[in-house]
């Protein structure tokens, strides 16, 4: 799985495509496949009960499970529906590109997706482990001492790289005019908000990533394990 | 030729000090974060963040000087 590249490409798929989709739906989709399991995935305790699943590689990803949020289906479903709903083509469209692109950056992993759901293969590169069943904090340190942490890294390079999608005049040339619920939010929201808004998951993403790359290589000294398919040093789940 | 270091050019002074401040901002929350890992967990937590540093605090700095 991925820790931060579903903050972060967003970012660029506004920069190219600009106009052609709303920035909010296109956030959203890109969370979305994991927006209710993943705290199933990691586990909580609620009271007296620990509520995990007992198989959480095949629950996130797999089937019987919840793995057909990371199909296209899933997506274009989700995005048929809120065109709909909602009687707008741009965030049907623009949930479908987050979503898309949620579900192909976790075929890097170990497990992949069910990317033609219902048909049942995993669509995996298998380039860094997905470790998800060890629990958060094992699952962090492997990631963010594998290949995945370095395809976060790229994205928030290039977020980086193309600055100027981050800036004021951007927002209100493209993000603010392209999408009505923009000023529908500024009855309330004053415009210096919603640009900072408008930033947020860009900041949360490389923020953590370096949060979370310290905690593992400075407080805690995980070794990096940049091979195909590391780190080595966890147990990677399979379909 | 010209090394590019930037697609878009470099960032004016105004936007240099924009960044600056996200940059302060960031520090925090990566210091926090690291001290106290549940900080990171939470996408709603990282904007409420944000939105409290780097918009409200300066908003209400500049209406009192």
């Amino acid at each position: 799985m991925s820790w931060a590249a579903h903050d972060l490409e967003p970012y660029a798929f506004q920069r190219h495509l600009k106009l052609k989709v709303a920035f909010v739906p296109l956030l959203i989709g890109s969370y979305s496949p994991d927006m209710m399991t993943k705290w199933f995935v990691y586990g909580i305790h609620l009271g007296p009960w620990d509520l995990k699943a007992s198989d959480p590689a095949k629950f996130h990803r797999g089937w019987p499970g919840f793995g057909f949020t990371h199909s296209f289906i899933y997506g274009l479903v989700i995005g048929l529906i809120i065109w709909k709903v909602f009687g707008s083509k741009l965030w049907g469209l623009s949930f479908i590109v987050g979503q898309f692109a949620h579900a192909l950056t976790d075929t890097g992993d170990t497990v992949g997706t069910m990317l033609l759901f219902p048909w049942t293969f995993h669509f995996h590169l298998g380039a860094w482990a997905y470790a998800g069943q060890t629990g958060r904090m094992t699952d962090a340190a492997a990631y963010f001492s594998g290949l995945g942490c370095m395809w976060d890294a790229v994205w928030m390079v290039y977020g980086f790289y193309s600055w100027r999608v981050l800036t004021g005049d951007f927002f209100d040339t493209y993000i603010f005019k392209g999408d009505s619920f923009w000023p529908w939010l500024n009855r309330w929201v004053p415009r210096g908000a919603l640009l900072t808004l408008y930033r947020a998951a860009f900041f949360y993403g490389s923020s953590r990533w370096i949060a979370w790359t310290i905690w593992a290589h400075v407080i805690h000294h995980y070794p990096y394990d940049l091979s195909w398919g590391g780190p080595h040093w966890v147990h990677a789940a399979h379909p | 030729m010209r090394l590019r270091l930037l697609k878009d050019g470099f960032p004016n002074p105004r936007e240099r000090r924009v960044f600056a401040g996200y940059l302060l901002a960031a520090a925090v929350y990566i210091a926090i974060g690291v001290a106290v890992t549940d900080f990171l967990l939470s996408f709603w937590v990282g904007v409420a963040y944000i939105v409290l540093a780097a918009w409200a605090v300066p908003t209400i700095v500049r209406r009192l000087t």
